[in-house]
Formats: C-alpha cells, structure tokens, sequence
C-alpha cells in the first residue's frame, strides 16, 4: 500500500473513531445541557495536552466492531496545571458506556500506569453496567469478570477522583466509591442497579432520585463529597480538589503562593465566637479567618453536619481540617461525622496533609438513636485513624472539649502540639450533668449549684495548661500566626514531607 | 403548594419558640430554639413559605428527625 493510501485510511478510521455515538447522539446530549465524553475531557486537561490510549479499540464481538468507537470507554493521559494525570471518561453514547472486553482492558491499563507511575487518576463515571449481551452466560462472565484480581485493590498510591456525571450503575459506581473525592452533578444517579433492574427482580417502583440520587449522596450515605449544577462546574471541582494533593503518596503537596490578605482577618476569628457558652456559631466562620484567602474547599457539608472537614491552605501549605461545628447539633459528634471524619484523615494520611483540629464539641452524641447504628465502633474506628496518622497533627482547642471527643479531636498526645484558647474548658462531662450525676438522690440544690461552680472553674484553659497537656493558650486572633510557625516546626523534614501511610489498606467507606 | 416539614436535627427539649403560626418566614429565619447537650440549638425555616402547623410547645421533649413545624409554599 502507499504511504498516501495508508495515512488516507489512517485518517478515515480516527474520523470514524473520533465521531463517538455518532451526530444525532451527540447533539440530542448536547440539547439537554450535558458534556460529552470528549469534551469533558477536553475541559479537564491544560490545552492540547490529551494523548489517548485505546483510540481504536473497540468490541470484541462478531459485528459490533463498526458501531463501538473507542468501546464506548475512552483512557489516556494528559496535564493537570502542569502535572501528569491519568482520565477515564465514559462514552455515553456507545453502548450506554457499558462494561466490555476491550473498554475494561482500557481502564485496566491506565489504572495501572497511574498508580505505578503515580499520577493521579480522574473518573468521569456515566455507564449503564455489564454490556449485554456480551457479560451473559457462564463463558461471558468468565471471559468480561474476574481476570484482574487487583482490580478493587485500593492501597492510595495516588490520588484517585470520581466524577458522577450521569446514571452510574456497576464499574462507575464501584471505583466512586473507592476513590478520594467524589463529585456528582444534579440529576445523576450512583447505585447499584438500575430503577428498571429494582422493578423486575424485587417488584419495587423507585424513581432514580430516590435509588440513588444527589440527595441521598450527599445528606445520608455521605458517598459523595460536593454537588454540583453543572458538568463544567464539577470539572472545575476536580481541579481544585486535586491542586491540594500531591501526585503520588511519596511526595509532599504543591505550595501555593498565599493570596495577598490573607493576614489581615485575625479578629473575624474572635467576631465570630460567641460570648455565651450555651450559644452555636458557625465553625466555618472561624476557618475562614484563620485560612489562606479563598482557600477552604468543604467536603460533604451536608452529611454528619457536627463536623467540618475541608481542604484548605495555611501559608500556601496544603492541609487537612477537622472541626467541631456548633451549629450541627451543637457540635455533638454523630455516627454520620465519624464515619466522615475518619474516612478524611485516612486520605489526608495517605496523602502527606497536615492535619488542624478545631474543637469545639460536648461530647459524642448518646442516646438510641447512635448506639443503634454502632456509635462504639464508629468512634473508636476514628480514633485509632487518629492515632495511626503519620502527618503532623496540631489543634486549637476552641471552647469546650468533653469526655471521649476530646481523645478524639486530638486531646492529649493525640495532637503534637495544641493551643487552647482563654475561652476553652475541658472536662469529662459538662459540669452541670456531673454536678447531678455526684450529687444523684440527694436533693439539694444548693451542694449542687456548688458543686458544679467548682468543676466548672477546675475546667479552665490554664488548669489544662498548669500540667501541660496544652502546650500554650494563646489569643483567638493569632491563631492563624501560631498555626502557620507551628506547621513549619513539625515539618516532616526527615522524609521531606512524607508520612509513613499506615492505613493506605484501610476501606474506602465505613 | 408544597409542604416542607421542619425537622429536629438532636435529640433534646424544646427551649424556645420563636416564630408563631401563620407568620411569613424567609429561608433561614428562626422557628424555634431547642436545648440539648446544655446548648441552645437554632431551628431555622429550611425553605421560605408560610408557617401553617406549630406541633411543639415550649419544654416538649423531641426526637432526632421529629417534626417540629410545617411550612407550606
């Protein structure tokens, strides 16, 4: 054949390869609002920075060769702000993006080179499940499932982003759920089967913003970090997230240039504290102040409202933020805040961020409610996540720090360096249920009322300070100051920055 | 019209009520403040709308979820 010949038919089938689902797919996807696999993609990545892998694989089936671009699954590599990254993104438009031969060996390979390589991976998850027929019968199976046993193997080499961004169902579902950062658009769908599966095989009418929607996600399974209007919107979400993390586990985070500003709101810190103890705040308030300008990126905010996580940055350093939130139930730490606190330090561990507590919180909340869905476990899985945490951890202690929490917010040795501030008090209880729990069947309000002025006045930030298990009080408008020199004295400098990634293993999900 | 309840987010007692029936009310805007953990806990209108059912009364004991008020819009 001639060169010409060839390179004729060379440009021919990367038409056909690049035309997806074909036009009138593309454009009915177009008219609803919703990106495409390519442009999604194309919206991602630096400029011109996409090299494909797979641009010409397609089903395995008798067939189905012509009518399966790219398999419906595009992979490749490209540049995130400079820096190599892994992208999966699901075609739509080709068989409903599902599962096959070929787009699986797609996503295997990338995979592998991202987490061996250490870069990290980004999901556009959008699939239908298993491709039927191909999956059926025992052959089927055995030929599309089961061949990569590393396939759900997560040890946290490098970060990994999942992007829901339309009925997810099988695969897309799976790997959200292992990854660090979850990010779904308004009206996608994340479960395990779809509402038509749900109806034939147990008989149940479920729509799919019921089965599996943004508000399920987001306010009770906790599976998703942020929601978004948009497919743009999410895209941007993913950049942001992953501008904290480092590449890969054995690299400190990128430092960033700190916004001009970002010293000057020392008294919002105090403005936004309450005088009255009995009184909420909003935490968030306080994190604002104390953080680099524009720098607070919160996780699942509305999930296990009494605690706060978030990304953020103090003196251009990445860090990880756990705090108590007055306003979710007065700060009173839920199974759902556990859940979500532990599975945070487990990926601030694996990823060398630095942890800030700030502790603001009466206890763990007791009562029926949480015992029923295993209180006990859940905190004592977020405080041995605490005490297995390689990463400098420092914390602020706020206002009031009871009982458990207290371990668990960092209290004691749990931090390497805390600071409390004039307004704290740490105790076993809140003096006024010890006051009644010592003076139990006596009636006597006045030993009471004596009781708990005495406890009260021993709960003190300079009683916890006289023995030093605080090692300074310091004043709420310089915490920001104490906290930025502080991150700089506990700098892992042995390692430059690398911790030791003792739970990389643990579950993606509690 | 639509019929938002107004949930109890804690277990706890409720301390104070803030806004009455009928009244009109912007998102955000306080119906009522509960007591739990010795702290005064804020319920806010989750939507704007009016005000139609106050099922609580001053010093009532709540469930976590409980349905404290209702809002139509």
């Amino acid at each position: 054949m001639a060169h010409e010949e060839a390179l004729k038919d060379y440009e021919e089938r990367r038409r056909r390869a690049l035309a997806m689902g074909g036009e009138a797919k593309l454009a009915k996807r177009k008219a609803t609002g919703v990106l495409n696999a390519r442009e999604r993609i194309d919206l991602l990545l630096d400029d011109d920075s996409f090299l494909e892998s797979g641009l010409f694989g397609t089903s395995v089936m008798p067939g189905d060769a012509d009518n399966t671009p790219g398999d419906g699954k595009l992979a490749g590599f490209g540049r995130l702000d400079g820096r190599d990254i892994a992208v999966v993104s699901n075609d739509f438009t080709v068989k409903g993006a599902s599962s096959s031969a070929t787009n699986m060996k797609k996503i295997g390979h990338v995979k592998r080179v991202a987490t061996e390589r250490g870069m990290p991976l980004v999901m556009f998850g959008e699939s239908s499940g298993a491709r039927m027929p191909d999956n059926m019968g025992a052959r089927g199976m055995g030929t599309m499932l089961g061949n990569d046993p590393q396939q759900y193997v997560r040890l946290r080499e490098s970060p990994w982003v999942s992007a829901i961004l339309g009925q997810c169902y099988g695969s897309s579902a799976w790997y959200a759920c292992l990854s660090d950062f979850v990010v779904m658009r308004r009206g996608a769908v994340m479960a395990v089967a779809s509402p038509v599966l749900a109806s034939l095989a147990i008989g149940q009418t479920v729509d799919s913003e019921e089965l599996g929607g943004t508000k399920l996600h987001s306010e009770v399974t906790g599976l998703v970090d942020l929601v978004t209007d948009t497919d743009e919107e999410a895209i941007a979400a993913i950049r942001r997230f992953l501008s904290y993390l480092p590449g890969h586990a054995n690299e400190a985070p990128p430092r960033a240039s700190v916004p001009d500003g970002s010293d000057d709101d020392g008294d919002g810190v105090l403005a936004a504290l309450p005088e009255s103890r009995n009184r909420v705040y909003d935490v968030r308030k306080i994190l604002r102040s104390v953080l680099d300008r524009d720098s607070f990126m919160e996780l699942k905010p509305l999930f296990g409202k009494p605690g706060v996580i978030g990304l953020g940055r103090l003196d251009g350093r990445a860090v990880g933020i756990i705090a108590n939130n007055p306003m979710g139930k007065a700060g009173a730490l839920d199974v759902a805040a556990s859940e979500k606190i532990t599975r945070f330090i487990v990926m601030c561990d694996s990823f060398n961020l630095p942890l800030l507590m700030f502790v603001d919180t009466p206890g763990f909340v007791i009562g029926i409610e949480g015992e029923r869905q295993k209180a006990p476990g859940k905190i004592m899985n977020f405080m041995t996540a605490l005490q297995m945490a390689t990463v400098p951890k420092l914390s602020v202690l706020m206002r009031k720090s009871y009982g458990q929490a207290y371990l668990n917010m960092g209290g004691g040795r749990n931090s390497d360096d805390i600071a409390a501030w004039p307004t704290a008090e740490v105790s076993f209880m809140d003096p006024a249920y010890a006051a009644r729990v010592v003076t139990w069947g006596r009636d006597d309000a006045e030993e009471r009322a004596r009781i708990e002025d005495e406890m009260r006045r021993s709960s003190s930030a300079y009683d916890i300070a006289s023995i030093y298990a605080v090692q300074a009080v310091i004043r709420p408008q310089e915490t920001r100051r104490y906290l930025k020199r502080m991150l700089e004295i506990h700098e892992l400098r042995p390692t430059r920055g690398v911790g030791q990634h003792r739970m990389r293993n643990w579950p993606s999900t509690y | 019209m639509a019929r938002h309840e107004v949930n109890a987010d804690i277990t706890g007692m409720v301390f104070k009520i803030e806004a009455e029936a009928g009244a009109t009310l912007a998102e955000g805007d306080m119906v009522m403040i509960l007591e739990s953990m010795k702290m005064e806990i804020p319920v806010e209108a989750p939507v704007a709308g009016r005000l139609t059912e106050i099922l609580v009364k001053e010093g009532d004991a709540v469930a976590e979820g409980q349905t404290l008020a209702v809002i139509e819009n």
